[in-house]
């Protein structure tokens, strides 16, 4: 117990909450249920349903309950019952059988449904997410290969798939306004798809006990028309008087896109192209370039790894490739499709490598 | 009484020395400590169990303060964390599962089958200790930093933290040899140690249900041993069962620790069952309504509870074909539920029905478990469960099973055994009054978690999103409410052994054996051997005259 009390007291929360700005789930008319955006309608039905009939169920028994209570009490001590009955075969079958047929319907409806919910259709399909989960965060891979944390975006009206993924324990995906919620099982893909057709934010939670934070393991997931989809709001780049933000956008983006083949931390054991540790030097304030020896057209040249070698080593790997043995045999894909300012963000992250 | 014998005289106008009772017949520590009585072992049971009642809702009383605010009042989320596993811990393996056999089960059934004891006296006693061992190891798990993996200990979140996981392990597996052992004893007992003319179906109730209980406990509780030893063996030797980084299957730990815990709800849930089988007829003095079908359905539900354990995990990503079949038998074993619930009202229908606290915590949970059996209909479809799998309403659910069902028939029956156990009667007001506090905060607790539940509130969080504060706070407000009730009911019950009112030889009128033999029992139950001559709950046969003579 002791343990306990000597526990430091509750913090108060640092910073911003992760459901800041998410408006609370508007509820039906019932009362019960979120309004759904999404289209698996027989859930909410089917809870009804079921709903109403355990209502009614309710209401006999404690009505018949209540009333022999009330109308057969004991007024003196020792009376007699009114009656000795101890079984009536019609009453017993129809209360068996009518139960069994209700539940019947109710189990069908539950399983067409399921299946509904567990078979991708093909839209779906061909418009697949990643859902990473691990303690305590989301991370959402798009159908582009960019990447969100701890907010997702997908289209109005337009099919969605999420295949789940756990790096440590179990999680679970949990969207209350879709209905869908699927236990993440590490080692082992999972997958959910819904619907939506209703644009907002909404909550999703983590829904499998998963430790300290569990509770913490939010993520906004919005719903956006393709206007705004196309916009990419979720990979917005800082804004240059942001040079810190822009450094993380820049490393995050290097994860993504290029540490499959760079070496960029201590810990990367890729060798497929040659390691940015060591492109840059720091002297002073400003960030030199290395000397390489580069093949351009079949003549061996010495440059300096500046900006716009590097621009160029992006945008048209195969101009100027590294002389050196094995990088001379590979070549690197092109990435004529970022932006100029993406590429300054990735440009500031390999300098900042020369920090430390 | 005009013709009473001189011996009896002498009983009646000295009331000075009490009848010899098993309370009484000895009292060194050691006559206690290492008693094979079945009645003394129960009582200790029964000090026990409550003791662990007792610490579990005082963890839930501090959960649902902790809850009062969204981003929590007390506790930072490790330490709520351990606070809902104790929680959970607590009751589950310390008090829903022993208690009702263990005291009420070690006390009742053995007087109403008409025996002198259990049949392994010693096995019965060596249970005891097993369940002293695995709380007093549960109790240092918490000393050793507690556990917080929930009371599920899914893997693979029980292999890595840093907690008291093996000995919390180590201790539910000696709980499980305790509770094997009884099951043993009673199967035994009920098969052999049956009064001549003690057929089958003249059994009680109670009898019955405490031996379908004791069938499930004997098959299923050794798969939960071998799971947490599984852990065990994982965290220590890093063997890869469960743990998908050395090759091993998380979803097989759901798999073995279901198996077990769905048949277990039905070992916690039988003996309510049966308590309160017994508890409407004596009330309201008719004879159960469809003894043999209830009989029955209690056999049926153990045996269709091992074949419904993939319900809890229907979001685990299983396959079709086993959707279908655990949804199937799911709806299928609400049938057999839902027959005892229409025969104990049933029963209550014309009868002679009496009010007192006993019936009133009955009634409470006839119209609890109504509620906890149909809300168990909603989770058992499949698209519905998909949504209300791991919220606040499957806590309502099981809620209003285990505490508001399976605690109050146990309350229940304390109550209507009591004046068995001890030749006392209690404060009949206070306790009438204590049951509406249950009733209505256990109510206030658990109706709002069903909303919430269903908003999409999820289970086992140490903080929430503030739209749900409203009913957390209603929630919290029912639980104080309802922990006032059980302050109250555990003031009279244990005021009553000081004020020492005393008790009618058969308090209730019932006609089972239990009320044939002295109140309180003898050592040896009876004086002569019982004979069964007539059905069970025949109450023509009553003998009006026990009713309103004081007890030996
Ligand atoms: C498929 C593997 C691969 C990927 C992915 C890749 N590269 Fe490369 N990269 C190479 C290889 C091989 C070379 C050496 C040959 C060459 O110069 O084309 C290279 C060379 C370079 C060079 C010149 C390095 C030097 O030391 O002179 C730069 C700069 C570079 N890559 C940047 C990037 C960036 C930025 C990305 C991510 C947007 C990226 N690369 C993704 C394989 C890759
Ligand atoms: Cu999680
Ligand atoms: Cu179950």
């Amino acid at each position: 117990m002791i343990n306990y009390l000597i526990q430091e007291p509750k913090q108060d929360p640092q910073g911003d909450l992760p459901w800041d700005g998410v408006p609370a789930h508007e509820i039906d008319f019932w009362g019960q249920l979120p309004v759904q955006a999404g289209t698996f309608d027989h859930v909410d039905g089917l809870f009804y349903f079921t709903y109403a009939v355990c209502i009614i169920f309710f209401v006999i028994i404690t009505g018949v309950l209540l009333y022999s209570v009330f109308a057969h009490r004991r007024k003196t001590w020792d009376q007699k019952p009114l009656s000795n009955v101890t079984h009536n075969t019609p009453l017993e079958v129809v209360w068996t059988i009518v139960p069994l047929i209700i539940v019947m319907i109710m189990f069908a409806w539950g399983f067409k449904g399921s299946l509904d919910m567990t078979t991708v259709p093909h839209e779906a399909q061909r418009n697949t997410y990643k859902a990473t989960a691990k303690q305590w965060n989301w991370t959402f891979i798009y159908p582009d290969a960019t990447q969100s944390i701890a907010e997702v975006y997908v289209e109005v009206d337009k099919p969605v798939q999420f295949i789940l993924e756990s790096t440590d324990v179990l999680h679970a995906f949990y969207i209350p306004v879709m209905r869908v919620k699927r236990d993440i099982v590490p080692g082992r893909y999972q997958s959910v798809w819904f619907h939506p057709i209703k644009q907002g934010v909404y909550p999703l939670f983590c829904a499998e006990y998963c430790g300290d934070d569990h509770s913490r393991m939010y993520a906004k997931v919005h719903v956006v028309d393709a206007a705004t989809m196309a916009d990419r709001p979720w990979n917005k780049v800082p804004a240059e008087d942001k040079p810190v933000e822009r450094i993380a956008y820049g490393a995050r983006l290097a994860r993504q896109l290029c540490a499959s083949c760079h070496k960029m931390r201590d810990t990367d054991t890729v060798v497929t192209g040659p390691s940015w540790l060591g492109m840059f030097t720091k002297q002073g304030d400003t960030y030199v370039g290395r000397q390489r020896e580069v093949l351009e057209g079949g003549v061996t040249k010495t440059i300096t790894t500046d900006d716009a070698y590097i621009i160029e080593s992006i945008k048209d790997p195969t101009k100027k490739i590294v002389a050196e043995a094995p990088y001379n045999k590979n070549s690197m894909s092109k990435f004529d499709t970022l932006t100029d300012d993406r590429v300054a963000c990735l440009i500031a992250y390999m300098k900042s490598l020369a920090d430390n | 009484m005009t013709t009473n014998t001189p011996a009896v005289d002498v009983q009646t106008t000295q009331p000075k020395a009490p009848r010899e009772n098993y309370l009484n017949c000895t009292t060194s520590f050691k006559s206690w400590a290492l008693t094979l009585d079945h009645k003394r072992i129960g009582l200790m049971y029964l000090i026990g169990t409550s003791l662990a009642f007792l610490a579990g809702g005082v963890f839930a009383l501090l959960v649902r303060l902790h809850l009062w605010e969204p981003e929590g009042m007390l506790f930072s989320n490790p330490t709520y964390n351990q606070i809902f596993t104790l929680h959970g811990a607590f009751m589950v393996f310390l008090f829903v599962i022993p208690a009702i056999p263990g005291s009420l089960g070690n006390i009742v059934m053995p007087l109403m089958v008409g025996a002198k004891d259990v049949a392994l006296p010693k096995l019965n006693l060596l249970s005891f200790y097993l369940w002293v061992i695995g709380a007093v190891m549960a109790v240092a798990a918490i000393v050793m930093g507690g556990f917080d993996t929930g009371w599920t200990f899914y893997a693979p979140y029980s292999l890595y933290t840093d907690q008291a996981v093996v000995t919390i392990g180590l201790a539910i597996f000696v709980l499980g040899f305790s509770s094997i052992f009884t099951g043993l004893n009673f199967i035994v007992t009920v098969h052999k140690l049956r009064a001549p003319g003690m057929t089958w179906f003249r059994m009680p109730l109670f009898v019955w249900a405490i031996y379908a209980t004791a069938i499930l406990q004997v098959l299923a509780t050794p798969v939960l041993g071998i799971t947490v030893l599984l852990v065990a063996f994982e965290r220590l030797y890093n063997v890869g069962i469960f743990d998908p980084r050395l090759g091993g299957d998380p979803v097989l730990f759901e798999h073995f620790f279901w198996f077990y815990s769905h048949p277990a709800v039905y070992i916690m849930v039988l003996p309510a069952f049966g308590i309160i089988s017994e508890l409407v007829t004596v009330h309201s003095r008719k004879p159960l309504f469809g003894y043999k079908l209830i009989a029955f359905s209690s056999i049926a539900i153990a045996i269709i509870s091992f074949l419904v354990w993939g319900h809890h995990m229907f979001t685990s990503g299983q396959s079709t074909y086993a959707m279908f079949a655990f949804s199937f038998l799911t709806f299928f074993v609400a049938i057999p539920t839902a027959i005892k619930e229409f025969s104990w009202v049933a029963t209550v229908w014309k009868g002679s029905v009496a009010l007192n606290s006993p019936m009133l915590y009955t009634l409470a949970f006839l119209i609890i478990f109504a509620i906890g059996g149909l809300t168990g209909v909603i989770l058992g479809a499949l698209n519905v469960d998909l949504h209300l799998h791991d919220t606040y309403f499957v806590v309502a659910h099981f809620h209003y099973v285990m505490m508001g069902s399976i605690a109050l028939a146990f309350f229940a029956g304390l109550h209507h055994w009591w004046p068995k156990m001890f030749g006392i009667m209690y404060n009949e007001f206070q306790a009438k009054i204590a049951c509406a506090l249950i009733f209505i905060g256990f109510n206030a607790t658990f109706l709002p978690q069903f909303v919430m539940g269903s908003r999409g509130m999820p289970r086992r969080y140490a903080t929430y999103v503030p739209e749900y504060a409203d009913y957390h706070k209603a929630s919290t407000i029912g639980a104080m409410i309802l922990g006032t009730g059980v302050a109250l009911m555990v003031f009279y019950l244990v005021a009553s052994l000081f004020i020492r009112k005393k008790a009618k030889q058969n308090q209730w009128g019932g006609v089972t054996l239990d009320w044939m033999c002295p109140t309180p029992p003898p050592h040896l139950n009876f004086d002569e051997e019982p004979q069964v001559v007539h059905e069970v709950y025949d109450y023509t046969t009553l003998d009006y005259e026990t009713l309103q003579r004081d007890c030996d």
